[in-house]
């Protein structure tokens, strides 16, 4: 009899909780684990660590990236000046086109590995990845949209409700969980297959030029462009004048005279595909760049040390520069249907 | 049998405890209210002139700053109460915090946002961007925002600007406040003050530490020497008023 009656309630409590359950949403996001390529450094801070990383915000940051809807005409998107072919720089463009038939006053730089940056943009402005895109986003010659019509915007689409909903657990769209999606797409944008990685690996070989171009990278260029990310992103002053923009880079930030025309240092990875380079593009091709260097006067004010020695390179030693770069090229990355809309 | 008896033991002791937890002692409440005065009035936005030491006419039309940390200082150590409010003239001029049981010394806040929370990434509340807090091409948060119209402006269509930023090195402009309040304010059961009203004197952001000329600086927008001598007089503006 006692025994009939405690099963009765045992049973009476598991039914009603499993009733509880169901009226609740089942939220269960399929967690990614951030992988770390082969001899990659550990990046200096972990931007998942806070905004854990997952199937549904990366397709939602994705969703995002190409969604014209960010800005003031519904026409540019992130990806409209960060075109995937291009490893997300501009192709072929020093700067790049807003709304209105604006025109940025920066070229737009490549998205490749930024979680292994500390701070973004080329004079450093920007210290979290997760804040990035609102100055694209309401910069009146980018996006030129405002954040809270923006917001307005993407929670009209039903589509972005049941997104935001299986990213984040309900249906509320902010700002952070905007931000927070974008970063987990931005931030998942990894290059590490080019045939400098597959050398690396052992799974390919250089030929001879590319060797020797290597040789002579590892000599006057690996300083700064430091391998494997081939950035140690730091901020130089590399010999290029002040533009008609007046952009002073580094100091714009800081407000310190020794950071003038300090900007941050590229990575080399795909640079075959960001042309035209410097922060104005003001270089249309990748030998303008080796001659930029080789012609450096290498006794202007502030220059940074690392080019205060003169790079003197043959003709054919810039050939064989030039195809070790090539060597940087990744298309397993520029088209990895994974990071396509 | 026996095992029946222990798990349905451990399902109402669960059970209890929850509800023990939904019935903790009641905490009680005090509300810290912040009101905006110049020239002796009380602030009304987009409506009246009010006059610096220095002579220079103004008009305001938005007033807005963050507070934090906003503690009550007891003899006893309290864990400090890690909340940030965004207190504005338009909209929310109160934060609601626990009443220290103990006799109260003062009153002591941060006028801004910490490093930490500058460099925090994405969020919501009172530190969302949506709040037009936040400066998106050289990250942080504006601490403090006065906007309107001066005479002396000889900026476009006489625009005032104070946006009051910067939370890194020399440049740094988020201040602790700290005021005295009556040991009795709290325990003294004929004063059981259920709200403190917080003077917030703008006469002091002009004439503080620093002089500060709107003919000379009527637009402050980014970090610097500017923002940085206008945040030495934020501390001054604070006071309690001495009500009820």
């Amino acid at each position: 009899m006692k025994l009939r009656v405690i099963s009765y309630f045992f049973f009476f409590v598991i039914s009603s909780l499993a009733l509880m359950g169901a009226g609740k949403y089942l939220y269960a996001p399929t967690p990614i684990d951030f992988k770390i390529p082969p001899g990659f450094p550990k990046p200096p801070t972990n931007i998942f660590t806070k905004n854990k990383l997952t199937e549904e915000g990366f397709q939602l940051g994705k969703k995002l990236f190409y969604d014209g809807r960010l800005s003031k005409d519904g026409e540019v998107s992130c990806a409209s000046c960060h075109q995937q072919f291009a490893a997300f720089a501009t192709y072929d463009h020093d700067l790049s086109h807003g709304v209105n038939n604006s025109f940025s006053t920066r070229n737009a730089p490549a998205l490749i590995n930024l979680a292994w940056m500390k701070e973004w943009h080329w004079g450093g402005g920007i210290n979290h990845l997760e804040v990035q895109p609102l100055f694209p986003l309401s910069a009146e010659n980018e996006m030129g949209e405002k954040l809270d019509t923006v917001m307005i915007k993407i929670k009209k689409d039903s589509a972005y409700r049941r997104m935001f909903r299986e990213a984040f657990g309900s249906g509320e769209i902010s700002s952070e969980r905007m931000l927070k999606a974008l970063a987990q797409f931005t931030g998942s944008l990894v290059s590490a297959d080019s045939k400098y990685d597959k050398v690396k690996r052992g799974e390919a070989k250089f030929i001879l030029p590319e060797q020797k171009g290597y040789e002579i990278f590892k000599a006057r260029c690996n300083t700064c462009h430091k391998e494997p990310l081939f950035t140690d992103n730091s901020y130089r002053n590399n010999g290029i004048t002040l533009n008609r923009f007046k952009d002073v880079g580094r100091q714009g930030i800081t407000l310190q005279n020794s950071d003038s025309l300090k900007f941050k240092v590229p990575t080399l990875r795909n640079s075959a595909l960001t042309l035209p380079y410097m922060h104005d593009g003001r270089f249309t091709f990748l030998d303008k760049v080796l001659d930029h260097y080789t012609n450096l006067d290498t006794t202007l004010v502030n220059l940074d040390p690392a080019l205060q020695k003169k790079i003197v390179l043959t003709f054919k030693e810039k050939q064989q520069l030039l195809l070790f770069l090539y060597t940087l090229t990744d298309t397993t990355f520029t088209k990895n249907k994974r990071f396509a809309p | 049998m026996n095992k029946f008896i222990l798990f349905l033991f451990c399902i109402i002791s669960a059970a209890s405890s929850f509800g023990q937890k939904a019935i903790a002692k009641k905490k009680s409440f005090i509300s810290v209210q912040f009101d905006h005065t110049a020239n002796g009035k009380s602030i009304v936005l987009n409506d009246s002139t009010y006059t610096t030491a220095f002579g220079e006419k103004y008009k305001l039309s938005k007033l807005k700053y963050y507070i934090s940390n906003l503690t009550f200082i007891t003899g006893k150590k309290v864990k400090p109460n890690k909340n940030v409010s965004l207190i504005n003239a338009a909209g929310d001029q109160t934060i609601k915090v626990e009443k220290p049981l103990l006799p109260t010394t003062g009153i002591e806040f941060w006028v801004g946002v910490d490093s930490i929370l500058n460099c925090s990434g994405a969020q919501s509340g009172a530190l969302d961007p949506l709040n037009d807090m936040f400066w998106t091409w050289n990250t942080g948060y504006v601490m403090f925002k006065l906007e309107g119209t001066a005479d002396s402006s000889n900026a476009d269509l006489q625009r005032l600007e104070q946006h009051i930023g910067g939370y890194k090195g020399e440049f740094k402009t988020m201040r602790k406040v700290f005021i005295p309040i009556d040991k009795k304010y709290f325990t003294d059961k004929k004063r059981g003050a259920d709200k403190i009203v917080i003077n917030v004197n703008l006469d002091n952001y002009w004439n503080g530490k620093n002089k500060i000329r709107i003919s000379e600086q009527p637009m402050i927008t980014t970090i610097g020497n500017a923002a940085k001598d206008a945040a030495e007089n934020l501390e001054g503006m604070f006071s309690v008023k001495n009500t009820d």
